[in-house]
Order: structure tokens, then sequence, then C-alpha cells
């Protein structure tokens, strides 16, 4: 589903946020991009949806080389993908679900087509009760649902969580957890970027363990 | 499509309503803006149509032989009104003339009483079509019209002419200037002020491109909302204006067009202020559009 081949990412002055990245997610799975901040995850996250482009190297996602993919095109490869944030990125001025309904709107949703997948999304992360609340006035967990049912509005083939539970305190973070494996075993890739090794302990099936812009240890389950 | 369209005008409103005072801003930026501009087209307006009638009502006066006989006086006629500069040609005979003058002198009309015969002689009055209300074109008629039969003298005043096509020429001057700085300085502030605005809603954006928005489902619902607030902003500057404009004439104790003299007779006509309306609806939309561009390329 994500496959990366010798990717390198420099930035202005030398910076060197990626050095020769291989990598392979499969279709289907749960990954975590592990290691310390600075290691480079926020920047392998931003070059599979297209938001950077590699200095060198090749990158497919879903089959689609999206190193080569024109301006035109990017919109479409941002439809299967879903994103979340550390910080929600939720907009302020609007409730749960006209924050929803914006991205029903982007993607030329039918009005009436745009309420219900609202509400399925709502549903499937419990918040269906909060749809008219201000999201900073929800606790940080339930604006972390709210992003993650943002992502879903597209019904994405991949989920990318940059550090989803950076805010959070362990017990909701094991909840957002839960809620990730849920939407995992409804067919979404799902990789999750994190520093934090408790997490990866008790959730890791396929880590990847990225430090200094390499990838330096790998591993499955039961190996 | 239609469906989607009108979604989006709706979204706009919703949009106009949560930005609150940054929207309001460049609503009233854009008021400002279009006011003063629109007092600048109310009182060229005016002072044109002003001077247009003053224009109207200066003329060329033809004394005439009092012994001019009534075939004479009809082949004059004939000629005068064939001329190319004379638009229309009034006669006034000397029994008008006459009653004409004992009006000005309303209560003293006893100074005439010791005339015997009546002095005044009969004329014709022209008007001047208004490409040859120069100071050159009315000093040749007037030559040629001294030569013909019939004819004591001609009367023009080309001193006034002469200074009225000198004011003309310094208050359009004036007008065109003040109006080419004022255009500019309101587009700066307009464009500024909405990309003020745009700047605040930078988040929208990104989470728009983040889900796959295409450029243009970013720009569509700025674009809306940005025509919608500079047309409001004109309309406002229009209704602010009408009302300025009623008021001084309130305290003017006049009704409209009765005060040509001071260069304020009527509002701007309907095209025109639609005109304006539209005028800042595309500054407006264009400012917003090109913000959003910029934000877009960052």
């Amino acid at each position: 589903m994500i496959q990366m081949y010798h990717v390198y990412k420099t930035y202005a002055r030398d910076v060197e946020a990626l050095v020769d990245v291989t990598l392979h997610v499969e279709k289907g799975e749960f990954a975590f991009l592990a290691g310390p901040s600075g290691a480079g995850k926020t920047s392998l996250l931003r070059l599979i949806y297209r938001d950077e482009v590699p200095t060198s190297g090749q990158i497919l996602v879903n089959g689609r080389n999206v190193v080569k993919l024109s301006q035109r095109h990017v919109p479409h490869l941002r439809r299967t993908i879903g994103v979340v944030f550390q910080d929600f990125k939720l907009l302020r001025d609007r409730t749960v679900y006209e924050n929803l309904a914006l991205v029903a709107r982007v993607l030329g949703m039918r009005p009436a087509a745009g309420k219900r997948k609202v509400a399925q999304v709502l549903r499937l992360v419990g918040l269906s009760h909060r749809a008219n609340a201000i999201p900073y006035k929800l606790s940080g967990g339930e604006q972390q649902r709210v992003a993650i049912a943002r992502a879903l509005m597209n019904d994405p083939m991949i989920l990318l969580a940059d550090e989803p539970t950076g805010n959070l305190d362990a017990e909701l973070a094991a909840d957002i957890l839960h809620l990730l494996r849920e939407i995992n075993a409804k067919g979404t890739t799902v990789l999750v970027a994190t520093h934090d090794q408790e997490l990866v302990r008790e959730y890791g099936r396929h880590v990847l363990m990225l430090k200094q812009g390499r990838v330096v240890e790998e591993y499955r389950d039961g190996r | 499509m239609i469906d989607r369209l009108r979604h989006a005008v709706t979204d706009a409103f919703t949009n106009l309503g949560r930005a609150g005072w940054g929207g309001l801003a460049s609503v009233c930026t854009i008021a400002v803006a279009f006011l003063i501009v629109g007092i600048f087209l109310l009182l060229t307006q005016n002072l044109g149509a002003a001077l247009a009638q003053w224009r109207d009502q200066y003329q060329v006066t033809v004394f005439l032989d009092d012994g001019i006989t009534a075939d004479q006086l009809a082949l004059l006629k004939k000629r005068i009104a064939n001329e190319r500069a004379v638009r229309g040609v009034a006669f006034i005979s000397k029994a008008e003339a006459l009653q004409a003058f004992k009006r000005e002198l309303k209560g003293r009309e006893s100074l005439l009483e010791g005339l015997g015969e009546n002095p005044i002689p009969a004329s014709f009055q022209l008007r001047i079509r208004d490409e040859y209300q120069t100071p050159e074109a009315l000093r040749q008629l007037a030559g040629f019209l001294t030569r013909l039969e019939g004819v004591e003298e001609v009367q023009y005043g080309q001193e006034w002419v002469d200074r009225m096509a000198a004011v003309l020429r310094v208050i359009q001057l004036i007008g065109l200037s003040v109006g080419i700085v004022l255009g500019l300085a309101s587009l700066l502030i307009v464009s500024n002020t909405v990309r003020l605005a745009i700047y605040a809603r930078a988040e929208e954006i990104e989470i728009m491109r983040l889900v796959g928005a295409t450029k243009m489902t970013v720009r569509l619902p700025f674009l809306l909302e940005g025509l919608i607030q500079g047309g409001v902003g004109a309309g406002l500057a229009l209704c602010l204006l009408l009302g300025a404009y009623r008021a001084t004439l309130y305290q003017l104790q006049l009704a409209p067009g009765q005060i040509y003299g001071l260069g304020l007779g009527s509002f701007l006509p309907s095209g025109t202020a639609a005109a304006l309306v539209a005028a800042g609806a595309a500054l407006g939309g264009f400012g917003s559009l090109l913000s959003v561009s910029r934000l877009l390329r960052a």
C-alpha cells in the first residue's frame, strides 16, 4: 500500500530529514513509525500525502507514483488518505458537525449524503451526542476523535496519524489506539507516528524505528 | 450544478456571519472607499449639469435695425437658423423686449414714463450648439452675423465663455487626478484588508487542501464571499451617500433640482449606482481571489 525506495529528503542548508529510507507497509496493516522527535517521522508522513516531494527516491502509494504526480492530481491522492495530527487542527469557530460538513462540501457530496456521512463517522468514533458542541469545549480525547472522524469522511484507504496521542494521558491514548485498531479492522491501512515507546511495545505489530532520518530497525509480530 | 451553487452561496453567507468583525472590516473599507468615490462622482455630475445649464442659458443676441421690413426679417431669420452653430432662434419684438425690461424694473416703471417711443430694439436670441461654444467659433459667428442686412449689433459674452471653458477644464483635471489617486488608494486598502481576513482563515484552507480539495473548490467560497462583501460595501456607501444628499437638501430646505445654481441637483442615476455596486463586488471578489491564490501557492 505504501512503498518507499531509497528516499532522501534534504531541506535547505543541508538539513537531512530522511536518509535512504526504504520501507513497505502492506494493505490492511497496522504499522508504527517510532522514534524520538526530530527523527523525521513527520517529514516521512508528509511525503506520503504529497505535502512535500522527496529530494530523491521513489514513493508508491496504492500503486501510484506520488513523486511524479502532477499538482492537478494531488487532490485525488488526498481523497484516498486520511490524516490526523497531534494538535487535532479542528476549526475553533464552528461546531463538530460543521467541521465535518466542510469535508463533505470539499468532496462534493450532496447535502443529504453529507449529513448521512457525518452522522455515520460520528457514530463510529462514539460522538453522535457531541455534534453541536464547539471543539475546544470538548476534552482532548474527544477532540482527537473528532479529528479522526474528519479523516474518515472520505473513506480513506490509508489513515496517517502523526503523534495522535501526544496531547493525551495514558488512558485516553489507549482509547484512541483502540479506535484506530477498530478502523484498521474494517480494512483501512493505518500508519501511526509516535515517540511513545510504551504505546509501541503494547500495540506494535509492524514497527519501523526511525532515527536521525534512517530506518534503524524494523520488526513484525512474532519475529 | 445549480444545487451546488446554491449550497455554495448559503455557505458563503454562513462564513460571512462567522467572520464577524473581520468580515465587517472588509465591508467597511470598501464602503468608505466607495463613499469617497461616490461623493466625487456626485459632485462632478452635478457640477457638470450646472455648467451645462449655464451654457444653455448663455446666448448670442442679434439686435435688429428699427427700420427692418417683414420680408427682411423673415429672410434674416432663415439665414441665421441655417447656420450650423445655431441650435435655436427666438424672435423678441420691440414690444416684448420693453415688456421684459419693465418686469426687470419692477416697482420703478415710472422711470420709463417720459419715454415717447420704445427705445429698445427687436432682437434674435440664439442658442448655440455645444461644439461651437468656443471663443473662436463664437467670434467667427458674430463676425458673420454683423455683416448681414438688417443687423445693427451682435452681442455675446466672450469673456464669460473663455472663463467658463477654463474653469471647466480645471474642474475636469482636478476630478480626474483625484479620481485616479483615490481609486488606487482604495484598491490597495481593500486588497490589504481582504488579505488579512483570509490569512485569519489559513487553517481552514489548509484543512480543505488536506482532505483533497481542488484549488477551484478552495477558491469558490472565498470568491463568493468577496463578491458579496464588495457588493454590500458599495451598496452601503450608496445608502450613506443618498442619506447625506437628502440631509443636505433638507438642511437647505430645497427640493431636488431646485438648486442647480449650487451644483447639487440630482442623485446618481440608477445605471451609475448599479455600476458602482458591480465594481464593489468585482473589487471584493478580485481581492479575495488574489489573496487565496497567494496562500495556495505558499
